[in-house]
């Protein structure tokens, strides 16, 4: 008991590729379980007194994510089984997350690749889901225009995905 | 920058706006690698979505080609297994079953499958996850609101269906008046089996052999493909009421005259005569070396088929058994005593006590984790045999349940009020009404892209057969 107050009172530095050092509570920080399983490897003693450098994560982003670790520093561990029943799970994402989620699509695809890079896969999910939203009950030219994509085919290949895609239509 | 902005009026901030606002935006596909792009399609249940983004760009066409995306879509969508195809009362060949101990199921009362086998056609010819799913999808669109159907009149006059079979090559349906009669899957006629002196009750096809039994107490082997009568087998002093077969040589008739007879159908012979209930023996169901049976005795017996022994009786229920299923583990019987009871085929004990009905429960199937009920109250059930406990009542019919069968996906239903229905098993919604309504159901049974149902209309016997298969230009 003594021991686990003492873990929650530790603080984590971490350093973005921009140099800028984050302190955040240990059990905010090992929601990554990059860090988690950094903090196992290394030690107590030589976390606590050296920043962590995530070479992959500028500052803004690193806020964001330390800012959603904050926010869900309660919920349970993920564990490995999960993985298959959250994808089965429905794709609906709380409320909270859903406006920590309204960023502009840069700072989103950021957030998605720094969740994957540090291993933080509840966040990783709600930033692929938050995409998928944004895919969904959309024409082809609806998608295109909601992420600037230019439409490569030829009419030729279009016309010949939209018949062999024409089964999924009208169902 | 804050002052130029602040400086603009709102033609020019709309300006900025369009000029600004498409450079916001990222194509996420070109934004992450591969398997993030797969992780954000997997979050996708809708094919209609996926159908769309592939129409977006080449690099989303070449993600959504992916075949991981659709075998998640599979998964979500429950069309990971065909064990529809693996339900009904057929028979592989030993070329597309290779496991003689899983080779055969019976249509009502179907042992859950640990087989883990695409369907059949895919055996045949290697299917991307994308045909899969496309394939099981346009089957359940067609059960959902299409399908095509056909009608056939088999008597003239009334006339009850005792028993209905749908196997890869044949519909079967046995009647009161003594005749059998075949048709091949699309309800071509092929032949009628005629040599029973009375009504026929019961009988259980394998392959191309039929075995059936009824009123004029034989057994009678036929072989399909010619009409010919193999062997009649005597012994029984009693209508032959329930047929099943362990293996292609074995039968297992159970009678009136309250004993169980084990045949050896390839020499006509019995190899053995299973003695010990004191009343008729009214439906029986095997798994391996174990059949039992549930008696109008009111209790149900575990037997040894080669050792030719009892190893278990069940007693509990208060009235005549009516229905039961075996899965190899748990027994189901279900109850003139309006119950329904799972037992331990191991130790013959009670595990639990099933109550709902309010009248003769006398359908039943197992599957899985899963027990479906049919009463002569009208209503459907669908219990958890992990928790023993109710899932779905369904108010299925305003009479009694005639017929009843379920698979992965549906639960198909015909009742005395003339109605067949399709339901989704998992919701427990009314998914619709399949055939014009008649009289009466007598009996309804279904693989995958199939249904065939027999009923009363106009006081004559018709058989509707329903086919939800997609039209092959469109796969």
């Amino acid at each position: 008991m003594a021991e686990n107050d003492e873990r929650a009172l530790q603080k984590v530095s971490l350093q973005s590729n921009d140099g800028q050092i984050i302190t955040v509570d240990r059990v905010v920080a090992e929601r990554s379980l990059l860090i988690k399983n950094l903090i196992e490897d290394l030690g107590d003693e030589a976390v606590m007194n050296e920043a962590i450098p995530l070479p992959n994560v500028n500052e803004p982003v690193l806020r964001k994510v330390v800012e959603w670790c904050e926010h869900h520093r309660k919920d349970p561990p993920q564990t490995t089984e999960d993985e298959n029943d959250s994808r089965k799970k429905s794709t609906e994402i709380d409320e909270w997350d859903q406006k920590f989620m309204q960023v502009d699509q840069e700072m989103l695809f950021e957030i998605i690749l720094a969740a994957n890079y540090m291993d933080i896969k509840p966040l990783l999910d709600v930033g692929c889901k938050t995409v998928a939203n944004m895919i969904k009950g959309k024409s082809p030219e609806e998608i295109r225009k909601t992420f600037n994509i230019t439409n490569d085919f030829t009419p030729e290949e279009e016309e010949q995905i939209r018949r062999e895609n024409e089964w999924a239509e009208d169902r | 920058l804050e002052d130029i902005v602040n400086m603009c009026n709102s033609q020019q901030l709309s300006f900025i706006l369009q000029l600004v606002s498409p450079r916001l935006k990222k194509d996420p596909m070109m934004s992450l690698p591969d398997e993030l792009c797969l992780r954000v399609l997997s979050f996708i249940d809708d094919p209609k979505d996926l159908a769309r983004a592939s129409q977006v760009s080449r690099r989303w066409r070449d993600l959504v080609s992916d075949d991981m995306t659709w075998k998640n879509l599979c998964l979500k969508h429950d069309y990971q297994r065909r064990l529809s195809e693996v339900q009904t009362s057929m028979q592989y060949s030993n070329f597309l079953r290779p496991d003689p101990t899983s080779s055969f199921y019976q249509p009502y009362s179907a042992p859950a499958a640990s087989v883990t086998f695409d369907d059949a056609s895919s055996l045949r010819r290697p299917r991307s996850y994308k045909s899969h799913f496309k394939q099981r999808y346009l089957v359940d669109a067609a059960w959902r609101t299409g399908g095509r159907n056909i009608t056939k009149n088999i008597t003239q006059e009334g006339g009850v269906v005792t028993s209905l079979h749908l196997t890869k090559k044949y519909i079967i349906v046995a009647l009161d008046n003594t005749k059998i009669h075949v048709f091949d899957t699309e309800g071509n006629e092929l032949r009628t089996l005629r040599g029973h002196m009375m009504g026929v009750w019961a009988m259980v096809p394998w392959d191309d052999v039929l075995v059936s039994g009824g009123c004029d107490r034989d057994v009678r082997v036929w072989d399909l493909t010619t009409g010919v009568c193999m062997h009649t087998l005597r012994g029984h002093t009693s209508t032959v009421r329930c047929l099943k077969m362990s293996d292609a040589n074995t039968a297992i008739s159970g009678s009136r005259d309250t004993t169980l007879r084990v045949w050896d159908i390839k020499n006509g012979v019995c190899r053995n005569v299973l003695v010990g209930h004191q009343a008729s023996v009214r439906c029986l169901e095997i798994h391996g070396d174990i059949v039992v049976s549930g008696s109008y005795d009111t209790t149900a017996k575990v037997w040894s088929i080669s050792e030719g022994r009892c190893l278990h009786t069940l007693s509990g229920h208060y009235s005549q058994i009516y229905a039961i299923a075996f899965d190899g583990y748990r027994v189901a019987t279900g109850s003139l005593d309006t119950s329904v009871r799972i037992w331990n085929a191991a130790t013959g004990e009670c595990q639990a006590v099933l109550q709902g009905h309010t009248s003769l429960v006398g359908q039943l199937q197992m599957r899985g984790g899963t027990l479906v009920t049919g009463g002569s109250d009208g209503s459907v059930r669908v219990w958890s045999l992990e928790r023993f406990c109710p899932i779905h009542r369904l108010a299925a019919h305003d009479n009694s349940v005639t017929s009843l069968q379920f698979d992965d996906t549906r639960i198909v239903s015909g009742g005395s009020d003339g109605r067949v229905k399709v339901w989704d098993l998992k919701t427990g919604q009314l998914v619709r009404e399949l055939i014009s309504q008649g009289e009466a159901v007598w009996r309804v049974a279904f693989e995958a892209e199939k249904c065939v149902a027999m009923a009363l209309r106009n006081s004559r016997t018709v058989m509707e057969v329903w086919s939800f298969s997609p039209p092959e230009d469109v796969l």
